[in-house]
């Protein structure tokens, strides 16, 4: 039962963190590969603020805060950039947050990572702790869901999208386009500061390995797999992806081939994704579907 | 002292030809079919790997000889990428070709996992001491590879301007749309940009894990610096991919001599997010196309 | 979508019912055996399978087989976290062998620990894997002893200032604290300190950095594919200095990757005698599974780890993991394996004198 916990609270993690991201790739045609830069200062943050005292609620606001003005920082002068370039330069924010991360030692621990990350009282530390922290996870998934969905269904959400089919139309609509991303990425940026808080109190351990291109990489494929620019498809591709992974431990093999299962779980993996992309690459639900069940 | 920053400045230039000549390819692939192409680093990956196959027991081929089978294979794998991929995606927007394209990488990776394993693997050259030039150390490897890298762009250069295939090229990487009107034979076009795609990534892999050693990884490693090199010049252009690669190259080796090497990679990143701030095109400034 | 979640769920317990056959003894492990860490876990992962072998081929334990379900953790934390999940909550294993990697390892030990699982560990050596909690233990001793250790040799062969390189990860950094508190508090002097990053092809820029300072002896605590490319490096620049390392670069694979620029390196390890019948033993065992294979990196910390849980097992009164916790305590008690004494103190650490290695003509030996 345990473990059940664990992946569902893996997974609704990973939801939350898919949802932020979504609402730039997915509403607003923003390409950020950087995004798990966000994750990762909303998880430090969280994380050195608690173990130097501060009430942890506290610590989690400030935490989401900084990501948030961290999204800013990204956002004012990349988004000049036209969108590969803008791509690029995320990814290397990225890359430069993590070096942070891995470097600077006095704050960070450097690559010894940050061990012992508390976790409020009243849900504890035990295996008896799960069922709580699954409560807490579900109930920000929620919120995450929800104030996501009112955002993208009022008339700031259909400027984003005017702006991913064309960015010219909306500024001749008289927008300023330059504002709204901006608002974009720094509401994205602040709930992926979310997914990292609660990913750092709930492992309790956090290194600089954790925020890498991979785990970018990973989410990409949660929106994309589960239907870009919808309501459910980050939380469907999350889920899919984060059982999926798991599902495959359950596969019996004899221990000597044990070494060709990975490989061959990454191959089927990386074909899976080439194959969506080619027979269907709206993702499991398709945003016209989304948007008849939100008009409905 | 003078001898240690000139020695960084060979180093850097020596780093700087291998990052473009991967840079030259995804810049090709970028300026034609407007795509980033990550499966790009698996091309420089199973060249390495596809030569070692043939120059080791039981094919055991000298090196020289061992390079053309592993290129010939290479340049297979990459006209497979457009032609299983790519090609059926071209109408696609942008968002999928992009995902395919970190699935191909992923497939492919994996792929050399499974046949060689993840351990690392080297070619055992026999090894010397550099040539010494006053203070300056360099190596064969190092020579062949500056070297390579000179002939590839040479080649590429001639190929552009001088024939008419390279001129066919340039006209579908300027309208793509248009060109195909206009008569030009598109399949020939798309299999040249793969083909000398393939070849450049799959040379400059092999002259990596000679001068190094070979891991799965080491593609993905150095595609980073390889995309940076290309936005850098100028996405899709190719001569901004080498100047590109040169300038990342050396300043990130230089960096060394002033600040802890922790922030190598960090100096050279920096310098690509500031340098796209004040010219967001570029050096070159060119809107695109293969030039 | 809710259809989907509780068809994954059905699928899952379906599987896992079928999992664990009466009559085996299981214990798990946390393996990488994909990502960065890869190029090790292979060779564990064949050591650990070497002493199973041994040990069901003797009559398993108490006449039932003995297993091990290996679990991949990417070579990451989160992998890790959840792994060890799996194992305790479907699996149900008392025991499980903990992934390499100090970050990782600390990143499962409160887990093992809230749910008292005993947590074994073959290779981590970070000095705060001591505190972390009564139900862990490591074969393998922390790096407080080796920091001690590298700085001892350097002393003694009288060099009083060095250049430090070390790679930059929690294994790399964590020995480095230990070695420049050690060293200088000897009065000796770093002239230069520079970490390098993992997994990087081109090291030259570090090592011109190196080379003007102009050291005569350069601390260099790596691993094996960054050491070796290092040293091939170093000597295709003409810098002749004495390179002083730790275990992890103690390979065959590294004179295999880089030549006689590996010939006169001098290190420390956690020594064992190769002489003893248990090493002899193992050595030939090996050979026979695994021929023309070398010995991996920590392949004998491993194979002491799985025969140690075996002798655990066997002398439990039952299979509960405080039982095996208790017997465990026991059957160390003067327990001399492939790698010497494996009595676990009050922290669940073994101890370990430090002897030196060396390459010598394209071979390593003890350096005398």
């Amino acid at each position: 039962m345990d473990y059940l916990y664990h992946i569902l609270i893996i997974a609704l993690i990973y939801s939350i963190f898919a949802q932020s991201l979504n609402l730039e790739l997915g509403f607003t045609g923003l390409y950020n590969f950087g995004h798990i830069a966000f994750f990762g200062i909303g998880a430090y943050a969280s994380a050195l603020l608690s173990l130097s005292g501060v009430p942890i609620p506290v610590a989690a606001l400030i935490a989401i805060g900084l990501a948030g003005i961290a999204g800013a920082f990204l956002a004012l002068p990349t988004l000049r950039l036209s969108g590969d370039y803008f791509g690029i330069a995320t990814l290397v924010f990225a890359e430069m947050v993590h070096l942070l991360f891995l470097n600077e030692r006095d704050i960070t621990r450097g690559p010894m990572g940050l061990p012992n990350i508390p976790r409020p009282d009243w849900i504890g530390t035990g295996v008896t702790s799960l069922p709580l922290l699954l409560a807490v996870v579900f109930f920000a998934a929620a919120v995450t869901f929800i104030l996501l969905r009112i955002i993208t269904n009022s008339p700031f959400g259909r400027s984003l999208k005017v702006i991913r089919e064309d960015e010219f139309v909306a500024q001749a609509l008289g927008k300023n386009t330059f504002l709204i991303k901006t608002k974009a990425i720094v509401t994205g940026s602040a709930f992926a500061g979310l997914a990292g808080v609660l990913w750092a109190h709930y492992i309790t351990y956090i290194s600089p390995s954790d925020f890498t291109l991979q785990e970018t990489i990973l989410v990409l494929l949660c929106i994309v797999l589960g239907g870009k620019g919808t309501h459910w498809g980050p939380v469907i591709g999350a889920f899919s992806i984060i059982f999926f992974a798991e599902f495959i431990r359950f596969i019996p093999i004899p221990s000597e081939y044990t070494r060709f299962v990975a490989p061959l779980q990454g191959m089927i993996y990386g074909f899976i994704l080439v194959i969506m992309m080619l027979k269907r690459p709206q993702g499991l639900i398709s945003e016209s579907r989304g948007q008849r069940t939100t008009n409905a | 002292m003078t001898g240690y920053y000139t020695q960084l400045i060979v180093n850097g230039i020596v780093a700087g030809s291998i990052y473009a000549l991967f840079a030259v390819g995804l810049a090709m692939v970028y300026g034609v079919f407007k795509f980033i192409n990550f499966s790009h680093g698996e091309l420089i990956t199973w060249g390495g790997y596809l030569a070692l196959m043939f120059s080791s027991p039981p094919i055991a081929l000298p090196l020289y000889l061992a390079v053309i089978p592993a290129l010939l294979l290479t340049v297979g794998i990459g006209l497979a990428q457009d032609c299983f991929v790519f090609r059926p995606l071209r109408q696609s927007n942008p968002i999928s070709i992009l995902i395919a394209s970190i699935g191909l990488s992923y497939l492919l990776r994996n792929g050399i996992r499974l046949f060689w394993g993840s351990d690392l693997q080297s070619f055992n050259l026999p090894l010397s001491t550099g040539i010494i030039f006053g203070d300056i150390y360099i190596t064969r490897i190092q020579i062949l590879m500056v070297l390579s890298a000179l002939l590839f762009f040479s080649i590429l250069y001639f190929l552009l301007t001088r024939t008419l295939l390279g001129k066919s090229l340039r006209a579908v990487s300027d309208n793509i749309e248009l060109s195909s009107i206009m008569g030009i034979n598109m399949r020939k076009v798309t299999w040249t940009i793969w083909i000398l795609a393939s070849v450049f990534a799959g040379s400059g892999g092999i002259l990596l894990a000679l001068d190094t050693s070979l891991d799965p990884m080491m593609g993905m490693n150095s595609l980073i610096k390889a995309f940076a090199a290309v936005l850098l010049g100028g996405a899709g252009n190719i001569w901004g991919a080498l100047v590109g690669g040169l300038f990342i190259g050396i300043t990130e080796n230089l960096s060394v001599a002033f600040i802890s090497p922790d922030y190598k990679d960090f100096i050279s990143y920096g310098l690509i997010f500031i340098l796209l701030l004040i010219k967001p095109r570029g050096f070159f400034g060119i809107a695109g196309g293969v030039r | 979508m809710k259809k989907f979640v509780f068809s994954t769920i059905a699928i899952l317990f379906l599987i896992s019912a079928g999992r664990v056959t009466a009559g085996d003894i299981s214990v798990g492990s946390v393996t990488p055996l994909t990502g960065k860490l890869a190029v090790y876990g292979e060779g564990f992962q064949q050591a650990m399978l070497l002493a199973a072998d041994e040990i069901n081929a003797a009559g398993g334990i108490k006449g039932n087989s003995f297993k091990i379900v290996f679990e991949d953790n990417n070579s990451t934390s989160k992998g890790s976290v959840s792994a060890i999940r799996k194992l305790i909550t479907i699996d149900k294993l008392p025991l499980i062998f903990g992934p390499a990697s100090s970050s990782n390892f600390l990143a499962v030990c409160p887990i093992a620990e809230d749910n008292k699982i005993v947590l074994l560990a073959a290779e981590s050596a970070a000095a705060s894997i001591s505190k972390c909690g009564s139900y862990v233990f490591r074969v393998f001793p922390s790096d407080l002893l080796q920091g001690v250790g590298v700085a001892e040799l350097t002393k003694s062969l009288g060099y009083k200032e060095v250049v430090l390189t070390y790679v930059n990860n929690d294994w790399g950094v964590g020995l480095a604290e230990v070695f420049k508190t050690e060293f200088t508090a000897a009065g000796g002097k770093i002239i230069d300190e520079l970490p390098h990053a993992e997994g990087k092809t081109d090291y030259r820029s570090e090592i011109l950095r190196m080379k003007s300072q102009h050291p005569k002896a350069i601390v260099n605590l790596t691993y094996i594919k960054e050491g070796a490319t290092i040293l091939k490096q170093a000597y295709e620049m003409g810098l002749k200095v004495q390179w002083l390392m730790g275990s992890a670069s103690k390979s065959a694979k590294l004179i295999d990757l880089a030549g006689k620029a590996s010939e006169g390196v001098i290190g420390t390890y956690p020594t064992f005698s190769q002489e003893t019948p248990q090493y002899k033993s193992f050595k030939a065992a090996w050979e026979k599974k695994y021929p023309g294979k070398k010995t991996p990196v920590f392949g004998e910390y491993n194979y002491d780890m799985v025969k140690l849980t075996a002798l655990a097992l066997e002398s439990a009164s039952s299979n509960s993991s405080d039982d095996i916790r208790e017997a465990l305590l026991k059957v160390s008690k003067g327990y001399i394996g492939t790698t010497g004494d494996k009595s676990f103190d009050e922290n669940g650490d073994v101890n370990a004198s430090y002897g030196q290695w060396t390459i010598k003509d394209g071979k390593i030996s003890d350096y005398k």
